[in-house]
This record gives structure tokens, C-alpha cells and sequence, in this order.
């Protein structure tokens, strides 16, 4: 199953669930001008699923965006994935909510989770949770987390090859969001980039 | 026959936890449980001014309208806190107070802890350059190195007497930092506290000698409620050391401590702990409730604090030494190892909150669970809007041995500055079956070269740590993970 939620146009299940042989793929895209919480549950509780999960929120303005997502391993041999990108600019708050869950015998687990956020106002907020709780031993499992803006080296070293100030950082934002943005129909893509 | 076993029960004994004995010294309690009375009546016994007694009172009606915190990831056996006694001392000959009991010198020595000045300046036992300040139950029983210390004004004691001594010290800087409603825990430490250390160096002076406190409950149905204020003034430098101990017990025990540190402009405090209290036996039954709160703060600009911690005993460890970086370019780093087997729980981390401008700070924990425990880290990092330039780094690595126990990771990450740079990572795993293999193929046995391993693992952490704690620390993490591998 291969499935992208546009949030604020497409309603989110409130619990996704993993079956053998059948790759499940989620996209979100949350686009400026979006306020609300979304929660959902992903289950693996057969053997041998495998979960793709990515996400990018653009937030802007006064939006308050949160994700919260718990994701279950319950079976063992599984295998997850999770890519979130956000950026938060203007007065809006964005918070990413993620729990990886391994539950006792699900051995064999790989569980990968990595959420990077753009802070680019000083009256914006990030806030970010990736959690871990595993209840097995033969697993490998991962998270990682960062909070940052963009790179002045960067810029400066495209403003000295002669690319203004403003077209590099939206091709900072562009090289930022791109892992996601692969994922997305063109039309999407043409929106996000307009936004940027 | 008889006496076959007998020596049998002492080596497993031994084994498994080898500070688990009782000291017989006659003791003096006060009666079960809490009210305003018994706050009253320790500091009376103590000789406490009002105002003391006035801050007391202040946190327990401050505790009464409180909750305990639910949100650890641990299962706390419900606390009755009127069938605790809040204050035990050993009791003392009123005519020669400064004659320490031979039963309790013997304890400390079993501990291998040096009292005796003399000896230690006899060379008797020259490995110890160390002032030691030790806790017994309710009350501190020893200062060592007094003098030396004096020389150079750096103030060294236990808590009652620095409120004698120095009330203006005290009183200045007692819950600047926890204040008396900053927790559940915390709060009843203010109200009970019963004794602890106090120790200020002055500006610009470099501590010439590592500072230590020792903690040991020993008597049964107590908790041990000690209070540690620590104030290095501006350019100053100091290396402190903390260790616990206690007797086996069927019983759980509470040790609700509170910790607080100022540090200010240019001066640098490293906090190292080696907490080893009676875990609990194999099924569970007994060992310490460590519920304690720790907390700096790095008031002057480029100030610096650093938090090392070995944690391998308790039965539950709730805990998080954090620091608030108030001055601009001052830094701090926390280092943790956390051992956590048969039923042991520990939900512990840190919280660095970044107020100032060009801060930094470091994060390397280390989680390793065996058995059927449970060990969480819990952290957070805050960027203040006004901390430009911020900067943290965060690793958190746990390492599960079979298949019963939990290993988690609860990181919260809050930025509200666009020019400060925050990073986290974590990664959960077993021990690689290719390095065992590799060992027991040079022949290595299982456990030896389980030790060794987790030497490797935690090595980051344990070489922060002061010479003799670091030996101490991976002793303890060996003997720990006995039985676990299998």
C-alpha cells in the first residue's frame, strides 16, 4: 500500500496496519496554513512486514502543528522506517511525537527513526520527541533527532559563485526537504516549492 | 557441615553485593513518621535556627498539597511516608564528641574508606589524597583534611555545621537552585533534610585535593534524606565525589536526596557519582527507592559543570542532574553509565536548559540492561529564545543482555532560538555475537569477555571519572554483571 495524506485536505486513519509481503508507504505533507494535532498508530504484528514512513511539515505564521505517531513492533522480523523534515518559521509551533515500540519477542527487529527540524524565526518554536522503547534484545534500532538553521558556509559559498542570498537558502530548503519530496506527485512538488 | 555453609552463604553474600552488612552502633531515632512535630523535633535535635526551621516547615506544607510524579517509566511500590523514621544518628558520647565509635570507623574501613587523617598523613594508606565527608544514616560522622583545606578558605563540613558556622552562606544559597516546592521529592527533602555537605571555595581558588562525600544507610525502616549545597565562586575549580552504600534488607528504603551547585563566572565544578546502593535481591524483594533531584546551575559567564554517573545499584533510580546555563558561553557536560539487573529500574538523564548566549553542552549516556530490569534515559534539552548560538550534542546508546529486560530512550528536544543547533542520536542493540565470538575463540570466558566489552562501552564515561572511582566504577559494572550472561 502506498498512500499520501495531504493533512488538512486528507483525513488520517487513525491506525495503519502492516501486512506480510505488502510494503506499507505513508507520506505526509503538511503545507503552511495548517493547524492541528494528528495521531495515528502503525502496527506490525506479523512477521515480516515492512514499514516506510515520511513526512515534511512547512509551518508558518501562527500555525500549531503536531504529529504524534506510535509505531509497533509486535511481531518479530519487521522492519521500519521513518524520515520526518520540518520547517518552522513565523510565530508557528511544530512538534514531532515518535514512539517506536518493540514489544517482548519481537526479535530481529530493525527499526530506524530520524526527525530533522529547520528553526527559521525567533518567535518559532521546535520541539521534537523520538522515543525508543524495546522490550527485546536482538533488535537494532535507531533514532536521531536535530534542531537547526541553515548553513552560512553554504550560503556563503553560493552568494560568492554569484546565486543571491534568497535563491540559496530556497535551494538550502529544496536540498532539505528533498528525501521527501522525491516521494511526492510533481503538482505537490510545484506547491511545496512555491511555499519556500 | 555447619560451618561449610556458613562460609558458602558469606562468599555468595559477598558476591553479590558486598557492602550488604549491618553496624551494630547504639542509634538515636526520632519516632515514626512525618508531621509538623517531628520537622520540629529534628531541628531542635539539630540546634537549627528559625529561620531554618521556618523553610522547613514552608516545604511540608508545601509536600502535603503535592503528588508523587507518575510519568517515570517505573513501577514505584507504594511509599506509606508515615512508617519511615526521618531521623537517625548514631548516638554519641556527649563528653568527647569528636571521637569517632570504633564500630562505625570499622564500617567505613570495610568500605574502604580512609577516616583516619593520621594514618592517611602517616602513609599507611597513601593512595588517598582525597577529603572525605561521611554520611551515616541521618548525620555526617567525619570531615577529613579540615585544615589543609582552611588554609586556603575553602569551607568543607557537614550541612549542620555549615548552618552553625556559616548561616550567611547557607542562608544565601540553600534552594536557589531546587527550590523547596520544585518536586514531590525535592520537597520532602527540604522539609526532613537531615544532615549532608556543604562546601564553598572561594573566588579563584583551585581545590587542591578531590572532595568526597560518603553516604551509608544502615539503620532499618529509615530513609536517608541528606542535602549536598555546593558553591564555587568566580574562577574557582573543585573536583567532588560521591558514593553510597547500604545493608541488605528485605524492605524497600527511601533515599530522597537533593543536590544543588552554583557555579559561577569562570569557575568549574565536576560532580562525579558512583551510586551503589543495595539493589534488591534476585526476585526483587528490598533494595533502595533513589529518588533524588540534582541540580546546577552555571550562573557566570563561561562557567563550566560536569556530571559524571556510574549507577548500578537501587532497586528504583529516579534521577536527572541537570543544569541551567544562565551565563553566556558557559558549558556543561553529563556522562552516565546506568546498570540496571535482576529487577532494578532506572528512569534517569538529564536536562540541560540553555539560557545564555553561546552555550554549550554534551550528553553521553550509556544504558545497559540485563535480567528482567527496566532502564530508561530521560532527557531534555531546552533553547531559550535568548540562547544564540546554543549548541548540544546528545548520544544515547543502550546495550540489552537477554531477552526479559527493557531499554528505552525518552528525549525531548525544544528550540526556540533559529541560531542554536541541537543533535540527538540513539541506538539500541545486544552485544555483537562476532566480538563474543572473537573473545571466546582467544579464550576469553562468556563473562570475562562480556566485562570486557561493556568496559569498552561505557569507557567514554568512566575515563571522566576521577582515578580512584574509575577503578571502583568498573568493578562495580563486572560484579553487576555476574550471572547475567549465560
Amino acid at each position: 500500500m502506498d498512500s499520501l495524506f495531504v493533512i488538512g485536505q486528507d483525513a488520517v486513519p487513525g491506525r495503519f496496519e502492516a501486512l506480510p509481503g505488502e510494503p506499507l508507504r505513508l507520506t505526509f505533507v503538511v503545507l503552511p496554513g495548517t493547524s492541528c494535532a494528528v495521531e495515528t498508530e502503525i502496527l506490525l504484528a506479523r512477521r515480516g512486514c515492512e514499514v516506510d514512513i515520511a513526512g515534511l511539515y512547512l509551518c508558518d505564521g501562527d500555525d500549531r502543528f503536531s504529529l504524534k505517531l506510535n509505531l509497533r513492533h509486535d511481531a518479530g522480523e519487521c522492519r521500519s522506517r521513518q524520515l520526518f523534515k520540518g520547517m518552522a518559521s513565523g510565530r508557528s509551533r511544530a512538534l514531532f511525537d515518535g514512539r517506536v515500540y518493540v514489544g517482548h519477542g519481537a526479535q530481529k527487529t530493525s527499526a530506524l527513526q530520524e526527525n530533522h527540524s529547520l528553526l527559521l524565526s525567533a518567535d518559532a518554536l521546535v520541539e521534537s520527541r523520538p522515543q525508543l522503547e524495546i522490550y527485546a534484545d536482538d533488535v537494532e534500532c535507531s533514532h536521531g533527532a536535530t534542531v537547526g538553521s541553515l548553513d552560512a558556509q553554504q550560503q556563503f559559498y553560493m552568494q560568492s559563485r554569484g546565486i543571491p542570498r534568497e535563491e540559496a537558502q530556497r535551494l538550502q530548503k529544496i536540498s532539505f526537504l528533498s528525501p521527501v519530496l522525491d516521494r511526492l506527485p510533481e503538482a505537490l512538488v510545484n506547491e511545496v516549492m512555491a511555499c519556500l | 557441615m555447619g560451618k561449610k555453609t556458613d562460609i558458602s552463604a558469606g562468599i555468595a553474600a559477598g558476591g553479590e553485593y558486598k557492602e550488604g552488612f549491618v553496624t551494630q552502633v547504639e542509634q538515636d531515632f526520632v519516632p515514626k513518621g512525618l508531621s509538623e512535630d517531628i520537622i520540629r523535633t529534628i531541628s531542635a535535635r539539630k540546634g537549627e535556627p528559625q529561620w531554618l526551621l521556618d523553610f522547613r516547615l514552608d516545604a511540608f506544607r508545601r509536600w502535603q498539597k503535592m503528588t508523587p510524579p507518575t510519568w517515570g517509566h517505573l513501577q514505584l511500590p507504594e511509599i506509606d511516608f508515615q512508617d519511615i523514621i526521618y531521623y537517625a544518628a548514631p548516638k554519641r558520647d556527649e563528653d568527647r564528641p569528636t571521637e569517632i565509635d570504633p564500630a562505625l570507623l570499622e564500617t567505613f574501613d570495610k568500605l574502604g574508606i580512609p577516616l583516619h587523617e593520621r594514618e592517611v598523613l602517616a602513609g599507611v594508606k597513601p593512595k588517598s589524597n582525597v577529603a572525605v565527608d561521611a554520611v551515616f544514616d541521618s548525620v555526617s560522622v567525619a570531615t577529613t583534611f579540615r585544615k589543609t583545606l582552611s588554609e586556603k578558605g575553602i569551607i568543607f563540613c557537614s550541612f549542620s555545621e555549615a548552618v552553625r558556622e556559616h548561616p550567611d552562606l547557607v542562608r544565601r544559597y540553600l534552594a536557589s537552585v531546587v527550590p523547596a516546592g520544585d518536586n514531590f521529592y525535592a520537597a520532602l527533602n527540604s522539609a526532613v533534610f537531615s544532615d549532608g555537605s556543604f562546601c564553598y571555595i572561594p573566588k579563584g581558588v583551585k581545590c587542591p585535593m578531590d572532595l568526597s562525600s560518603y553516604f551509608r544507610i544502615n539503620a532499618s525502616g529509615t530513609g536517608q534524606f541528606e542535602r549536598t549545597l555546593i558553591v564555587a565562586d568566580e574562577g574557582s575549580s573543585l573536583s567532588y565525589m560521591e558514593g553510597c552504600t547500604a545493608p541488605m534488607r528485605d524492605e524497600h528504603q527511601l533515599h530522597a536526596a537533593v543536590v544543588e551547585i552554583i557555579v559561577e563566572a569562570g569557575a568549574d565544578v565536576r560532580y562525579s557519582t558512583v551510586q551503589n546502593w543495595y539493589p534488591g535481591d534476585a526476585e526483587g524483594r528490598g533494595g533502595i527507592l533513589n529518588l533524588v533531584t540534582k541540580r546546577g546551575i552555571c550562573r557566570g559567564e563561561g562557567s563550566h559543570l560536569s556530571w559524571t554517573q556510574v549507577e548500578t545499584g537501587s532497586a528504583i533510580t529516579w534521577k536527572y542532574p541537570s543544569t541551567i546555563l544562565k551565563g553566556d558561553n558557559s558549558s556543561s557536560e553529563f556522562y552516565s553509565v546506568a546498570m540496571t539487573g535482576n529487577f532494578q529500574q532506572a528512569d534517569t538523564g538529564t536536562k540541560m536548559i540553555h539560557l545564555g548566549k553561546n552555550t554549550r553542552s554534551r550528553i553521553i549516556s550509556k544504558g545497559i540492561s540485563a535480567g528482567h530490569s527496566q532502564n530508561s534515559y530521560r532527557g531534555l534539552v531546552h533553547i531559550g529564545p535568548g540562547a544564540d548560538s546554543a549548541r548540544n550534542y546528545s548520544q544515547c546508546d543502550s546495550l540489552l543482555i537477554g531477552s526479559d529486560c527493557g531499554a528505552h530512550t525518552f528525549p525531548v528536544i525544544r528550540s526556540a532560538n533559529p541560531t542554536a543547533t541541537v543533535e540527538h542520536e540513539a541506538t539500541t542493540s545486544k552485544i555483537s555475537e562476532q566480538q563474543l565470538f572473537y573473545c571466546n575463540q582467544r579464550g576469553i570466558p562468556p563473562e570475562d569477555a562480556v566485562a570486557l566489552i561493556i568496559g569498552g562501552y561505557a569507557r567514554e564515561v568512566l575515563q571522566r571519572l576521577p582515578m580512584e572511582f574509575a577503578v571502583e566504577a568498573q568493578k562495580l559494572l563486572a560484579l553487576s554483571l555476574e550471572g547475567a550472561v549465560g
